[in-house]
């Protein structure tokens, strides 16, 4: 029997909201998958290019990056700067003809548990959808 | 100044274009309008190009203005003399448009500092390719001579120069312009306060009204701008997702002469030369035992990714990285097709020089709608700061 597709969603999560809602998602015993592997960053703006490339390349099926809404910056601007960082590999996935759905930027607060539980799993459901990251397989790399 | 009101002086050319730029900047040093300038000169062996910093104005004989190749990209040598400021000396530099272009791209970065530097264009026809002169000098010269007459490239040429569209005055201090004009005059414009300060001090009379060169440019560029479309398109698709990619940078033997050759890559210790990109072993075996199997060294594909992210914002599609690529990937037509999308995305064309920071130094709170997850009625819209 096949085994059913999980997906790899590698998350980054800024400390000061989206870590934090997840935190509290937890606390409040929301569901969400498995498939969301959180990495802590101090700001969404950490978050260079590279790091979402390599996990693409890696094989994650999806790369989520979660920052603080735009103007609640815990530094003020970085999540603006995460936000045209994140359209340049956007740009150059879809110059590139790579599937850029597989990267998602989210804004979710440290006060939005439910909201992060929602995006946990909507964001599950699309890459499933997608399938498996071709990457995943290739021995080229 | 609008370009309506701009006019420009006309210098004799009797000796071809590269002969008026000459002679221009052997009175612009017997007048001590300028202190040094930074011309290519063929090497001793005769197959190749170097910048020259010359002060001694005997050297200006040998000078070659408008070089056949570019071995070196120019704004690497502006950086190696400007890097860590200004400097006293007043140097006129004379370069392709996408070299003074990287220059004003590491300005931006803090690379170069423009200051006492005066920065002259030409209409440039394109650069033969430097494996083709480094065979054949000779025969090289001969293509480059017709590519100079008709003012476009022609198959000995980088394939970007095909589809280059600044390939003229560009935000340069003055410019020399020949293009739609008669073979015996050369058309020397300013276009900047100091390139008009120099052609004043210099006596020349601006007279000269530029619609005869308009002209031939805007011929030129329209054409450029045609085989630029379809040139991406083939790009476009020879890409054409993960294997397309994957096939495109087959042959990549990863010894990163692309990056080290890129006018814009100036970063000392590149992540991707740094230990934290050396994968450990472990790690390597874990990844083999998973996929089947895996190929080493590993992160090819994730350095010319890497890149394109890092640099593509201030890529001038200048083909250095194809020149200096020892399997001949088309390095260049990839990156100046990625470049032009990420640069449309911030609406920004590298090496302005209108104080506009790089894209990645400034933002608009609202922006790039279609990046990132619009706030929905129910998130309400978070009160923005200032």
């Amino acid at each position: 029997m096949k085994k059913e597709f999980t997906p790899r969603i590698t998350s980054f999560l800024c400390k000061w909201c989206t870590y934090t809602g997840a935190d509290l998602a937890g606390t409040a015993r929301l569901q969400y998958p498995t498939s969301i592997i959180p990495i802590q960053v101090m700001c969404s703006s950490r978050v260079d290019p590279v790091f979402l490339i390599k996990a693409f390349l890696s094989g994650s099926d999806g790369v989520l990056i979660g920052g603080c809404h735009p103007g609640d910056c815990h530094y003020e601007t970085g999540n603006y700067h995460a936000r045209r960082r994140f359209a340049i590999v956007k740009s150059v996935f879809e110059s590139l003809g790579l599937e850029s759905q597989r990267l998602k930027l989210s804004w979710i607060s440290a006060s939005e548990g439910p909201k992060f539980a929602r995006v946990a799993n909507e964001y599950t459901e699309e890459i499933m959808e997608l399938g498996e990251n071709p990457t995943r397989k290739n021995i080229f790399l | 100044m609008t370009d309506s009101e701009l006019k420009g002086a006309v210098l004799p050319a009797l000796k071809k274009p590269g002969g008026a730029v000459r002679d221009f900047l052997r009175l612009a040093m017997e007048k001590e309008l300028a202190d040094a300038v930074i011309l290519p000169m063929k090497v001793p062996s005769g197959d190749s190009f170097a910048w020259i910093l010359m002060n001694d104005i005997s050297l200006l004989d040998d000078a070659v203005p408008i070089a056949a190749t570019m071995p070196v990209q120019g704004a690497k040598a502006l950086r190696s003399l400007t890097r860590k400021g200004p400097g006293n000396l007043k140097i006129i530099a004379v370069m392709r448009p996408c070299e003074i272009r990287a220059a004003m791209e590491l300005s931006k970065l803090g690379q170069v500092h423009p200051e006492n530097l005066i920065l002259a264009t030409y209409d440039c026809p394109g650069a033969v390719q430097l494996q083709k002169y480094v065979d054949d000098p000779a025969g090289s010269e001969e293509y480059f001579a017709g590519m100079l007459q008709k003012g476009k490239p022609d198959d000995s040429a980088k394939p970007v120069c095909h589809t280059c569209e600044n390939f003229s005055m560009f935000d340069s201090d003055i410019h020399f312009g020949y293009l739609g004009l008669s073979e015996k005059e050369v058309l020397v414009i300013p276009g900047s306060e100091k390139g008009s300060a120099l052609l004043e001090g210099l006596g020349l009379d601006l007279t000269k009204d530029l619609q005869a060169w308009e002209k031939g440019i805007d011929q030129l560029k329209a054409d450029k701008l045609n085989s630029r479309k379809s040139t991406f398109e083939e790009t476009k698709a020879q890409l054409n997702g993960f294997n397309g990619l994957l096939s495109v940078f087959a042959n990549c033997i990863g010894c990163h002469n692309c990056q080290s050759a890129c006018p814009i890559c100036y970063c000392r210790l590149c992540y991707f030369d740094s230990e934290t990109a050396e994968q450990d072993p472990d790690a390597l075996i874990t990844a083999a035992e998973k996929r089947g199997g895996i190929s080493l060294p590993v992160d090819r594909i994730m350095f010319h990714t890497g890149r394109m992210a890092h640099m593509s914002l201030s890529c001038v599609s200048c083909g250095q990285c194809s020149d200096a690529c020892p399997v001949s990937i088309p390095v260049a037509d990839v990156f100046s097709y990625v470049a032009d999308q990420t640069q449309r995305t911030f609406e920004y064309t590298a090496g302005r020089n209108d104080g506009d920071p790089l894209p990645l130094r400034q933002f608009r709170k609202a922006e790039l709608p279609g990046v990132h997850e619009l706030v929905k009625d129910a998130d309400a819209e978070v009160p923005s700061h200032e």
